[in-house]
């Protein structure tokens, strides 16, 4: 009973309430300063992480850059002459210039490094050193691409129409501010030539700063669009702005929180305050009882005395349990999954506090004529809304169990659905498909071999055992495999240096295209070429004591999945070739692969644990498990639903969808809570004088109305998100605005249908 | 034979003190050296030293993560002509392992490409390797050919920024900017030292305009009155990797025959400088 005590404390001293709010508020404030932000999805897993350790030695091994951005550029004529090729020369040694750029490491026309026999002696220098002036000139340019198997779909499309410029950054920088720098240079160009930027940190970088750009935008709209539908809802816009205010202080306070801690403002803890919002709407609750409690008294005090006894428990049992529903993910093992869940957690028990405390408080500044004005229209005889639910409630307290066969049929359909659902990430396809990021990758992957890339590390038994022909010719059997699947669009290692080398001692023979027959030549071959080569051109592909060799794959796809096939195919051949070496995937889309897998199956993991949990929490709420099940019923049902058409409509199921179960339970079960309490409690004031028909029909209308009201802001609010550039976010407004009117909807006709077809087993004494 | 060594390094001893007194003598002049005059002694003094050398070199590439790479070889160089003229190489491999009895040679001419001819023992076959800008890496390592042989000194503008004290030696410091765009860098600082002539230091500075290479002299003895760095080091700060090298024997006035720099003895190079 002490929150009790807070609310007529609350309204006996409103203005110092309202005060001290305030002055907490501005203390939370008062760390925002501080803030930093960190996009970099490679923070998801903490840097001790298995996969990060790996690829970071991995990277050190092989000298290799974390990062690459990849120009792809078109000429539908051909790029083989002068002007284009001039072009590609100037544009590199532009790209060479900026700052973040590992300049030593870009590979392109002018400075990719080629082996080649010219009049009898052994060429390796940059493939185009200087842009060639007549015909002849490009013609030996051409036959040089073409014969040589490095290049062709490396830096030349098949076709000849396409090349590309590979950067790679130096650590720590940032790929969204360098794509801009060299999308700078490219609009300088006039001419047929079209240009694309792709690669992992374009997107990484662009989606970051795209994100938070549309937090800052979507949020505030969000709000605006609440705060609009709540003053067409009560008319009252000091009401309507307290519980915007409701929500902001909220939001103040954990973000304040979680920055005065320290915490960078990752990925997923920049959606809290969305989330919040979306929480925040629960005091909707309050301020529906109040105005039916309001025309009830006349007395506005007593009003807000019993509208708070009246909603106390469902309101105090709905925080315990969106608490608990974001509270699990604590647990989990990822660090922004855990600063997320409880960012969340602390947030909504700073709501209830404020529900206890603060709008009681602020009820008390409204003049009584304006209350008297909404609660007039609020009579569930009279007004619509209430009518309208009745009739729905009445569906499922009249017809019981046709409801509960076409729920059944409905749940069937839905399991099929969720079988079909496939698990996959796409970083990419976060952009719409007419963005620039997602165009550029289409286009160099169609043409090229792809701008995703993985790594397979070979690792021997012992030092120098890749200089073997055994090694070599294993590895090149494995890359021949890897090429098959059709999602890689390009295999490079060191055997393919190996096998130039020799064809081209042999005066360009293709007949020595082949691996050397003895470790001599091999190993003499290799020192030839790093005799003048560039030396990553080597370390990228062999460690130091050729005990490991990396193979690069180049992948046409950001689809976690691809990386996936690789890896299967990869152990399918190392069980059908036994060898005493072992391959282990690497890079960057086997990063991918791995975070997303980690924070999907946390998010997974977290989602049970919060159903356990919700479950306990209604249970003891109810005191009675069979009332728990029940409650249970609509919410596990919206759920399942919705990740039925989810399955149906081809839609991955993928981070963002993850994320977004665990706030679908944490708000769908709200509207059961209040329900099945209200009703219960209704049951006890009216002493068994009403039949629980009318009881049900009562609930529908009377909270049922709150419930709607909250579910009708909550989709509205959140619409505004369909309209976002990026997918994750329509996915989330799409998302949370069919679970909300789904859940509401369940809850007024399917809990009825349910708890009348089991009145028997409900209520023990058995009742009217 | 020991006899005849010793006799023979008393009577060489004696000619390289005369031409290193009148060496020394040069500084004294009444008006000081301009920037080209100091790079061209600095040439004199690092890549012309005496008739002929050989030198048994330990070339440790280090990587960022410590991993390592060795070269050894013995170097064989003979001049033709004054400094800054035309030049012989013989070089002749002991590691990697799988690389022994490799040998290189390179014929450096002034204002001209090199000619290199490489011989592969795994296959019995001499190839002439093409050249192609000087600015390349020598055998891997951090070093250039240029590095290892010298640049013409008409290829850069030199300046002579400032004169100051680098280890208690006073130094010329001299930037070298390249007149045409064909190395990586856009301009070098070394600090050659007053003494010697000797560079101590060189800094090579990209087109960003940010100091991305050091070159060091971490150990200079004197060899048959021959100022000789026999410990240098070139670090590459943007990758991280390193090549340190040992001149663990040097010698100079050994009387290198010209029929050395053939392709014969390529495929099989007399014991005696190879030992």
């Amino acid at each position: 009973m002490k929150k009790f005590s807070l609310v007529h404390f609350s309204v006996e001293h409103p203005r110092l309430i309202v005060f001290l709010t305030i002055i907490i508020t501005f203390a939370f404030l008062t760390q925002f300063p501080k803030v930093r932000t960190d996009t970099n999805p490679k923070n998801m897993l903490p840097a001790t992480s298995d996969v990060r350790v790996w690829n970071d030695e991995v990277e050190k091994t092989f000298s290799l850059y974390e990062d690459m951005i990849v120009v792809g550029i078109v000429n539908e004529k051909g790029i083989l002459n002068k002007d284009t090729l001039g072009k590609v020369h100037e544009i590199t040694n532009e790209i060479l210039k900026l700052k973040g750029v590992a300049a030593r490491d870009v590979n392109s026309f002018p400075t990719i490094t080629n082996v080649t026999a010219e009049s009898g002696a052994l060429k390796v220098a940059p493939l185009m050193a200087q842009v060639p002036e007549t015909d002849g000139e490009i013609a030996a340019l051409q036959k040089m691409l073409f014969e040589n198997p490095l290049f062709i779909n490396r830096i030349i499309s098949k076709d000849g129409k396409t090349t590309a410029i590979y950067v790679p950054l130096e650590k720590g920088s940032n790929g969204k501010e360098i794509a801009d720098e060299i999308k700078k240079i490219l609009s300088k160009e006039t001419g047929d030539e079209k240009y694309y930027v792709a690669g992992d940190p374009v997107a990484r970088d662009t989606f970051g700063a795209e994100m938070f750009k549309l937090m800052a935008i979507f949020a505030p709209i969000a709000g605006g669009v609440m705060l609009l539908v709540r003053y067409l809802m009560f008319r009252d816009l000091f009401l309507s702005i307290t519980l915007m205010m409701d929500a902001m202080i909220s939001i103040v306070c954990s973000m304040g929180l979680l920055i005065g801690l320290g915490y960078p403002i990752h990925i997923m803890s920049s959606m809290a305050p969305v989330f919040l919002m979306a929480i925040a709407t629960d005091s909707m609750h309050i301020f529906n009882e109040f105005y039916f409690r309001y025309r009830e008294k006349k007395d506005k005090k007593t009003a807000i005395i019993e509208t708070m006894r009246a909603v106390s428990r469902p309101v105090r049992n709905t925080a315990l349990a969106t608490a608990v529903g974001f509270g699990v993910l604590l647990f989990m093992n990822i660090i922004p999954v855990k600063v997320f869940g409880g960012l969340v957690a602390f947030g909504t028990i700073v709501l209830r506090i404020l529900s206890f405390s603060f709008i009681p408080a602020m009820f008390t500044f409204v003049k009584d004529e304006q209350i008297e004005k909404i609660a007039h229209t609020e009579d569930i005889g009279s007004d619509k809304t209430s009518r309208f639910l009745q009739k729905l409630a009445s569906i499922g307290t009249h017809s019981p169990k046709k409801t509960v066969i076409v729920g059944l049929v409905f749940f069937t359909i839905a399991i099929a659905g969720i079988t079909k659902m496939k698990v996959n990430n796409n970083l990419v396809e976060w952009f719409k498909k007419d963005s620039d990021v997602r165009i550029a990758d289409t286009v160099i992957n169609r043409s090229l071999g792809g701008t995703s890339m993985a790594y397979v590390v070979a690792t021997a038994q012992e030092d120098d055992f890749i200089k073997t022909p055994e090694a070599m010719r294993y590895i090149e059997g494995l890359q021949q495999h890897l090429e098959k699947l059709s999602v890689v669009g390009k295999t490079t290692s060191v055997v393919d240096y190996v096998k130039r080398i020799n064809r081209v001692l042999h005066d360009d023979d293709p007949k020595y295209d082949v691996v050397p027959e003895t470790k001599e030549m091999i190993g003499q071959y290799i020192f030839l070429f790093s005799m003048s080569a560039k030396p990553a051109d080597l370390d990228n592909v062999v460690d130091y004591p050729f005990k490991r060799a990396n193979i690069w794959v180049q992948l046409k796809t950001w689809d976690a999945q691809a990386m996936r096939e690789v890896i299967k195919a990869m152990d399918k051949y190392k069980i059908a070739h036994p060898v005493t070496m072992e391959f282990k995937p690497s890079g960057i889309a086997y990063f991918n692969l791995v975070w997303n897998d980690e924070v999907l199956w946390d998010m997974v993991m977290g989602f049970i644990l919060a159903l356990i949990a919700v479950f306990a929490i209604l249970a003891v709420d109810f005191r009675s498990v069979k009332w728990a099940v029940v409650g249970y019923t609509p919410l596990l049902f919206t759920i399942l639903l919705i990740y039925g058409v989810v399955g149906f409509i081809g839609k991955d199921f993928d981070m963002p969808i993850s994320v977004l179960s665990c706030l679908s339970l944490g708000m769908a079960v709200d509207f059961a809570i209040h329900f099945v309490s209200r009703l219960r409690q209704r049951m006890t004031e009216t002493q068994g004088a009403e039949a629980l028909s009318d009881a049900l029909l009562w609930t529908a209308a009377r909270p049922g109305k709150g419930i709607m009201r909250n579910a009708v802001l909550f989709a509205a609010s959140f619409a505004v998100m369909m309209f976002a550039p990026l997918t994750p976010y329509i996915t989330v407004g799409a998302f949370i605005v069919s679970m909300m009117m789904l859940s509401a909807v369940m809850t007024i006709i399917y809990l009825p249908a349910l708890i009348m077809l089991l009145k028997g087993w409900l209520f023990k004494g058995g009742t009217r | 034979m020991k006899n005849f060594e010793i006799q023979g390094l008393n009577f060489k001893f004696l000619v390289v003190y005369v031409l290193c007194s009148v060496l020394c003598a040069l500084p004294f002049k009444a008006f000081p050296l301009t920037a080209e005059e100091v790079v061209k002694k600095s040439q004199e003094a690092f890549f012309y030293q005496g008739k002929d050398s050989k030198a048994r070199v330990l070339m440790k590439l280090i990587s960022k993560s410590g991993q390592e790479r060795v070269r050894e070889l013995t170097m064989l160089r003979k001049n033709y002509g004054a400094s800054g003229g035309e030049q012989k190489y013989f070089m002749y491999f002991y590691q990697p392992v799988d690389v022994k009895d490799m040998t290189f040679m390179v014929y450096k001419y002034p204002a001209k490409d090199d000619d290199r001819w490489l011989f592969v023992p795994a296959i019995n076959m001499v190839r002439r390797i093409a050249a192609q800008d000087k600015s390349s890496s020598f055998v891997g390592s951090d070093f250039t050919y240029e590095d290892v042989s010298g640049r013409d000194i008409e290829d850069d503008n030199h300046t002579l920024t400032k004169e100051e004290k680098l280890d208690a030696k006073d130094c010329y410091v001299i930037k070298s900017a390249p007149k045409a765009q064909d190395v990586d860098y856009a301009y070098k600082l070394s600090w050659i030292d007053k003494g010697t002539f000797l560079p101590l230091k060189e800094e090579y500075y990209d087109k960003k305009g940010e100091l991305y290479k050091v070159f060091s002299a971490d150990e200079i003895k004197d060899v048959k009155g021959f100022p000789t760095i026999t410990k240098r080091a070139m670090k590459n700060l943007s990758s991280g990797h390193r090549t340190e090298v040992t001149y663990v024997k040097a010698d100079y006035n050994i009387g290198i025959e010209d029929s050395l720099f053939s392709e014969r003895f390529l495929k099989q190079p007399p014991k005696k400088w190879i030992e």
